[in-house]
Order: structure tokens, then sequence, then C-alpha cells
């Protein structure tokens, strides 16, 4: 099960905060949760992964495609990584494409 | 699913034969009990009128046992003392109509004194005589019943042996000897008929209150007997009204009634529910029924992807000399659809081959679609001529994930069995493993995945020894629920490490069959190259 919930950061951006499994299952209703910001005026979308137990091929899908549909002037931030997603990220060659992160 | 049971109709028969089955029981139980109540009530106040009876026969007798005392005292012959004594107890409305007092001298009897009406009864005649001898030779009062003259008489006889006198009466009876009864009597709430000795017939018959012709009682009738002289009187009474309370009378009536009310109630809500219940049944049934057509449907739907999946696998791979080539597909755990993981191996010239194993995220049968289009494009690209890196840069241009919504991940590798030399790119795929007496991860720099938008890839060479195995999988061989990547992958060099010295074949078997969780939803394939010859 994914858990799903958006609040504004300190800085303005428009967060999504992920929990629990994103995987085949989840894939829809993240993008639901995501479709809003993306038409937001926010400049930063940002994923909040901290809570991410699992990250599948689908899940990884899902950020891409959050990543690719970020307008011109918005950009696509990723918080609080844990390493395993990280390291799945790496493994799938997906590194610089999600450069753009932070941890706090 | 049919269930062997009692219908609703055979329900509510049931309920309704045990209801009238226990009303009945019921009903008569309180009926018999209300019945031997009767009789004990009957027999109760049957004991109370004999004891009425017995008194008025002593009241009617004792006027001659006393008349015969006064004439010890007065003189045995004093026929006015006796016509003294006597004249108050005989007239209409009294104990006799006809009085007499009596001498036996030898065989004759003369009649000294006579009270009332001249006796009815011939003196002369045999009846009179055995009537006369009997009262002589008892102590007791004689009494007979006769009927004369259209009269029922009662003759009631007493003599004394000491003076040899005999005191002689008659009583009339009603003519019908029917004699109503007061009201508040003992006899109130009886009917009843009196007979003299012990035989309840008709020529016996003292007295009743009921049509005579109707004698002898039917129904519960109670038997008393009381001293009637030197005879005895037999009463018999009925019930002439219900004598217990209303509440005992009208109460088996009334459970027979309310049971028989109560037992149809019941019967129909027995039949109401029963059909209840069947209707249920049948909507489960119905239900069940339904879900497994869904499921069947299901599974049909499903063995048809998995057919469209394996047919766009290779049946067959190409024979390569010096070259072993095994492979395995394992669709996800039943209740999942189809994935879009696939291998290909390809002969490009005599010594030279091409393989690509591929992961298409997503499931269902537009994963599938986008997985034979990657399929048949890297193929072709690699059957060209091209590198492994070029052939995956070509393909980077021709998907796109923000179109058909699917990412695909491919290890594309060109190979020379004569010199053993291998080229491999990696477009976002877990690197393979290299079994040569140990595991160990090739090191191939994974670009990104097809479907992000067009890309360059790094092409790594190694160098297959004779012996060795080139081991290519998908994510679903390593990939579990709420574990990190890397300890999946150790595990999996873990276990090839031990089974390097099996049959390629074997090899993939047992790596499918030892890492494979049971649940696993994700689906797998397998592409083992193992380079042999001398």
């Amino acid at each position: 099960m994914v858990g799903l919930a958006t609040s504004t950061g300190p800085d303005g951006a428009a967060v999504l905060a992920v929990s629990g499994d994103l995987d085949i299952a989840g894939v829809a209703a993240f993008l639901e949760h995501a479709q809003p910001l993306l038409q937001s005026d926010a400049a930063v979308i940002e994923v909040d992964l901290r809570d991410v137990t699992f990250l599948d091929s689908s899940g990884i899908g899902a950020l891409v495609r959050l990543r690719k549909a970020t307008a011109d002037g918005q950009r696509l931030r990723l918080s609080h990584v844990p390493a395993s997603v990280a390291r799945v990220l790496e493994l799938t060659g997906l590194t610089d494409l999600f450069a753009d992160r932070s941890d706090w | 699913m049919s269930r062997v049971g009692l219908g609703p109709r055979a329900i509510a028969a049931l309920i309704a034969a045990v209801g009238i089955v226990l009303t009945c029981l019921g009903s008569w139980t309180l009926a018999r009990g209300d019945a031997a109540s009767e009789h004990r009530i009957l027999k109760v106040q049957t004991g109370q009128a004999a004891s009425v009876l017995s008194a008025a026969v002593t009241v009617i007798e004792q006027p001659l046992s006393t008349a015969l005392s006064v004439l010890q005292v007065a003189g045995p012959d004093d026929g006015s003392a006796f016509t003294e004594f006597i004249t108050p107890y005989v007239g209409s409305k009294k104990p006799f109509v006809s009085a007499s007092l009596w001498k036996r001298q030898g065989d004759g009897l003369t009649r000294l004194a006579t009270t009332g009406a001249a006796p009815t009864l011939d003196p002369s005649s045999d009846e009179a005589r055995e009537f006369v001898r009997h009262a002589y030779d008892s102590t007791g009062t004689t009494i007979r019943l006769l009927a004369a003259g259209g009269r029922n008489l009662l003759l009631w006889g007493k003599a004394d042996p000491r003076t040899g006198l005999a005191v002689y009466a008659e009583r009339v009876m009603p003519a019908d000897r029917q004699a109503s009864v007061a009201a508040n009597s003992a006899y109130s709430g009886l009917h009843y008929a009196m007979y003299v000795g012990h035989r309840a017939d008709s020529t016996s018959l003292l007295s009743t209150d009921v049509e005579p012709a109707s004698l002898p009682m039917s129904g519960y009738t109670t038997r008393a007997t009381i001293p009637f002289g030197d005879t005895d009187v037999t009463l018999v009474t009925e019930a002439r009204t219900h004598l217990g309370s209303a509440l005992s009378r009208w109460l088996p009536l009334g459970v027979l009634i309310g049971g028989l009310l109560l037992t149809v109630i019941a019967a129909l809500t027995g039949l109401r529910l029963a059909r209840g219940r069947r209707d249920a049944e049948q909507n489960a049934t119905t239900i069940t029924a339904l879900y497994e057509r869904v499921d069947n449907l299901y599974g049909q739907q499903r063995e048809l992807f998995e057919r469209l999946q394996r047919a766009l696998l290779p049946h067959v791979h190409p024979t390569m000399p010096d070259l072993e080539i095994a492979s395995k597909y394992v669709a996800g755990a039943h209740g999942t659809e189809i994935g879009g993981d696939w291998y290909s191996v390809v002969a490009l010239d005599e010594h030279r081959f091409g393989f690509v194993v591929g992961d298409v995220s997503g499931r269902g049968v537009d994963t599938v679609a986008v997985m034979a289009q990657a399929r048949f494009t890297v193929r072709a690209y690699l059957m060209d001529g091209d590198e492994p890196a070029v052939a995956l840069e070509k393909c980077s241009r021709q998907f796109d994930i923000t179109s058909d919504g699917h990412m695909t991940t491919v290890i594309a590798g060109v190979g020379d069995v004569r010199t053993g030399e291998v080229m491999l790119a990696s477009a976002g795929h877990p690197a393979p493993l290299l079994l040569n007496g140990t595991a160990s991860t090739v090191q191939v720099p994974p670009g990104v995945p097809l479907g992000i938008g067009p890309a360059r890839y790094e092409q790594t060479a190694f160098q297959l020894d004779r012996g060795a195995t080139l081991f290519c999988f998908t994510d679903g061989l390593v990939e579990r629920r709420g574990e990190a990547i890397d300890l999946g992958l150790d595990r999996l060099a873990a276990t090839l490490g031990e089974a390097c010295d099996r049959a390629v074949d074997e090899l993939v078997a047992h790596a499918v069959d030892t890492l494979r969780s049971p649940d696993a939803s994700d689906d797998i394939a397998v592409l083992a190259l193992r380079r042999v010859g001398a």
C-alpha cells in the first residue's frame, strides 16, 4: 500500500510525501496526486521519499513520468531519498536524471 | 450446488404436524384431568345425596318402630293407641297413605286397626302372605315395591315377634316414578335414578328425575347403595351440568383452539423463513457461480496472455558452435497480470552472436505489446551489425514513456565464440554475472532505460573464457519487498557460485527454483550463455 500526502515546503516547494510501497499497485494514485502539483505555480515539485519501503520498476517509471512531465520553469526534486531507493535508481541508470535532491 | 433437504412446504407441514400433535395431546390431557375431576366431584355429591336419602329412610321408618314400642306399653290389642299414634303420619303429603295394625294368630292374620285409605294389598293374596311372613321372620323393616291399580306403592312392614303384632303401611310413589328435584337440594347438580335392590332395571325403578324411558343412564355415572329395610336402594347418578370450575371445563377447548391457531401461525412463519433461506441459498449459489465464472474467464484471459507472451519468446535458440544456451521465463504468481520480461539470442554470423534480456515496466497486454516492439527493435539493430551501445542509442529515440507509460530496461550484448570477446551495454538493466569458477558481476555502467528519451550508452568489453558462463536476468529474480536490492544480488551470486559446475540448463532451473519467492508478483526471465569447446 502506498501512502500519499501533499503539502507546501518551507521554500515554497509543492511537496508530495510518499510512504509505503511505490509499486504497480500505487502508481495510479501517485500520478493522480502529482497532477495538481504539476498544474500549480510552484517552481519546485518535491517528492519526499523518506518513508518509502519498496520501489519497483513501475514506481521508478512513475517517478520518470513525473520528471518528464515537469513544465518549463518547474523542476523536480527528490528529498530524503533512502539508501535503498538511491541504490535502485543507480542500478537503473537514473542517478543523473534525479540529480536534484535535498535532505532537509 | 444443490442442497438435499426439506423444502419450505415440507418444513411447514412438519411444523403443523408437530403443532397439531402437541395441541391435541395438551388438550386431551386437560380434558382428561377435567373428566377425572368431574368424576371425583360427582362421587362426592352422590355420597352426600346417599346420606340424605339414608336419613330420609330412617325418618320414614321411625314411626313404624315407634308404634310397635307404644303398643308394648299400651297393651298389644289397643287399636286406638295405634291409631292415635300413627294418624299424624298418614294422609296426603304425609309419609304414608295407609297404615294398619295386624296380629298373627296361628296361620291367620287379623287386622286390628286401620288409618287412612284401605290397604291396597289383598290380605288373602299370596303376595300378602309372603310379605307378612317375611316381616315376622326378620328383625328389620320389610319393604317391597308393588305396582297395583295403576299406582306404584311402596309397602312397609315391621313385626314384633314378642307381641305377634305387625305394622303395615303403604306409601304412594309417583305413577311414572318421576319426581322433580328441588333446587339447593343434595340432588340439584345431579340426575339420579333410584332402584330397589341391586338391579338397575325398569321394574325396580323407585324414582328418577329424568324421563324413565331414557334409562338406564349412560356416560359417566356413579352408584351408591343405601340400606333400605331388608333390601337396599341403589342410587345411580350422573352430572346434570359441569360440576367443576368453568376454567377447568373450557380450558381443553381453549387450548385446542389456541394451539391450532398458534400452529397455523408457526407453520406460516416457518414457510416464510424456509422460503427466505432457500432464496438466500439460491442467491449465494448464483453469486458463487458468477464468481467461478469470472475466475474462469480471468483464467482464460491470463492463459491467453501467457500464450501471447510465450509466443513472443524464442522457442528455439540458434545453434552456435561452442556455445550452450539456456533460458527460462516464469510468469508472476496467479492473480497478477503478465509482465513484460523477455530474452532473445540471435546468430549474427558463423561465430558471432547477439543477445538481449529486457524488462518492460508495468503489466498487462499493452506491456507485452511494448515488449514485442523493444525485442524486435533491439534485435534488428544487432542483426544489422550495430554494436550494443549503438543499438541501444538508436532504440532510445524510439520509445517514450510519456506516450505509452512504459519504461524498458535492456541488457544487450554481442559475442564471438572464437575469441570469447563479449561487448555489453545496459539501459538501466541489472548487470549480468560472469561464472568462471566463482560468480562475479560484470561491470557495465547502466545508461538510462529506454523511454526516458534519446541517450548515449557506455559499452563494456570482457573475456568469456571456455567453460565460463554469462548469466543475464531480470529483477524479478532478485527483488524482494522490504529488502535492499543488494541482498538479492548477493544471494544470486552465492547461489550461482555454488552451482558453477552444473550443466547450463540445470544451472538456470536451479537458480530460478532456489531464488524465486512463491508469492512473487513479478515475472522472471533468465538467459545463460556458456562458451565451450577446446
